[in-house]
């Protein structure tokens, strides 16, 4: 198993951990009792701090296609649509976080939890790719929150 | 009801949260008080269908309004306007409590936009409020009262350009007119129940003219019939109920963002000032989807398409072909004889 490995934001350290997946909207997800459960990762917490409203617009059992628009989020900083990070079929959502969303903040790589998917989990980044990904995107990510003030293109 | 009176429309939350009601009663209640104020309260804006009471409330409405309703501003200005109550639309001083850094807001004024514009805009003012941007009555009972002062000087203006010559028909057809003829029932007709009767709840697209190039990419991409074109060639929502509800995909292929569903939940569909952080809260949308609008737009259409037991149609069909990449060359001599033929205004 790879090592847990720490994104640096400004001083913030994400922790992403090494047994998990990785898909580039910023979910991950490992393998329990044979589905993939997806989680948001550290980054993305960090990015949209205290979540208020978790929304989702498709129901367990619904086939998603890659990207598919599946929910909303919205959180003390931030608002987004939320999208399928792999296509498959959403076998369950994480009740808990309907009624109390806190969880994704306490503890995101557990009871914070979003949702199985049946699908090809096991074709998304490792740890280290995601990284690496982070790093090339952090300059740009970091213009795209602070712009998003000043254009939208 | 006299122009000289400034109208005040409440347009109510759909649902029935507490919170939401509290604030509306409370607005509703200190504004009732105002000389000068005529106040009343309609269901949400957005779902009121032609014969609504409440509809035909605002319809007969002659002079300059102030809507306080449950979404942005752009969006309830340009739902009145669909529903045919129109008028200019004036920014409000109140402003959401806006992010970090105000200064680095001043730089970046967006461009004005570029659209076709309304037609038929009669000469009064619309004043669209956002009740969900602050909690407490007073702030919208203080603008209200500012607007006030402003729509009277700004008569009063007029009255004296007026006085001094060089009236427009327009302005001697307002001031002679001794008491005004009706041709819409007076507002007191209306019972408080009528006008508060619930209505279904509605999904529509709704153009903001004040953006809209009549580029009619939203009428080639949509394959429901939603959009249509008007006696002028104008683009317009002629068979809203056609439309699919949750869906806004048209909205994100609009090149200029003209397209707003004032339900949805991402503010530049939503219809907030477009490049706007609403509050302290930025999109990620982005960040989160990586897929590019259109290729949501794509996959959203193709759900509703196989929900109606239609064929998915992918990227095929009414995808705008945008070339805005393209590097300009330097024009050739047919486009200098294009440029002429446009010149000559035939």
């Amino acid at each position: 198993m790879p090592d847990e490995m720490t994104f640096l934001m400004g001083k913030y350290p994400a922790v992403l951990p090494g047994d998990f997946r990785y898909a580039r909207n910023h979910m991950c997800c490992r393998e329990v009792e044979g589905r993939w459960r997806f989680n948001f990762t550290s980054y993305a917490v960090r990015l949209m701090q205290d979540v208020y409203f978790l929304d989702w617009a498709v129901s367990a059992g619904d086939a998603v296609q890659l990207l598919q628009q599946i929910g909303h989020i919205e959180t003390s900083k931030a608002v987004s649509d939320l999208f399928a990070p792999l296509a498959g079929t959403v076998t369950t959502f994480n009740a808990e976080l309907l009624n109390d969303p806190s969880a994704i903040n306490v503890d995101n790589y557990g009871a914070g939890w979003l949702f199985d998917l049946d699908g090809a989990g096991g074709s998304l980044m490792s740890v280290a790719e995601y990284h690496q990904y982070l790093d090339e995107n952090w300059e740009k990510t970091q213009r795209l929150i602070k712009g998003k003030i000043n254009t939208e293109d | 009801m006299s122009r000289q009176r400034l109208t005040v429309v409440l347009s109510q939350a759909q649902g029935k949260n507490p919170t939401k009601r509290a604030l509306e009663e409370a607005v509703a209640a200190a504004l009732i008080m105002e000389p000068g104020l005529d106040v009343s309260v309609v269901p949400y804006l957005y779902d009121l269908g032609p014969d609504h009471t409440g509809r035909l409330f605002l319809e007969s409405v002659q002079g300059d309004m102030v809507v306080l309703g449950w979404m942005y501003p752009r969006a309830a200005f340009w739902v009145l306007d669909r529903d045919g109550i129109k008028g200019h639309f004036v920014e409000s001083q109140l402003k959401p409590p806006s992010a970090d850094d105000e200064d680095e807001d001043e730089e970046s004024q967006p461009e004005p936009p570029n659209g076709i514009g309304a037609v038929d805009v009669p000469d009064r003012s619309i004043y669209c409020l956002d009740l969900r941007d602050f909690n407490s009555h007073e702030t919208y009972v203080q603008e209200v009262r500012r607007i006030a002062d402003e729509c009277r000087q700004r008569r009063e203006a007029k009255l004296k350009e007026w006085i001094q010559g060089n009236p427009t028909v327009v302005q001697l057809g307002r001031y002679l007119r001794a008491d005004e003829p009706q041709p819409v029932p007076e507002p007191s007709r209306f019972t408080s129940e009528q006008l508060l009767q619930q209505p279904q709840r509605r999904w529509y697209p709704v153009i903001d003219y004040s953006r809209c190039t009549n580029c009619m990419e939203c009428i080639d991409f949509c394959l429901f019939g939603v959009y249509g074109v008007d006696k002028l060639d104008r683009i317009n929502v002629e068979n809203q109920d056609n439309c699919k509800r949750g869906c806004p995909a048209c909205s994100r292929v609009c090149p200029e963002h003209a397209i707003i569903f004032p339900d949805y939940k991402t503010p530049a569909i939503a219809g907030a000032a477009v490049g706007a952080v609403t509050g302290l809260k930025i999109d990620l949308t982005k960040l989160f989807g990586c897929a590019d609008a259109i290729q949501i737009a794509a996959q959203e259409r193709d759900r509703e398409l196989v929900n109606d037991g239609r064929e998915a149609v992918g990227l095929t069909v009414g995808i705008p072909k945008r070339q805005a990449d393209k590097p300009k060359e330097p024009k050739d001599d047919l486009d200098k004889l294009m440029d002429a033929l446009d010149a000559l205004d035939i």
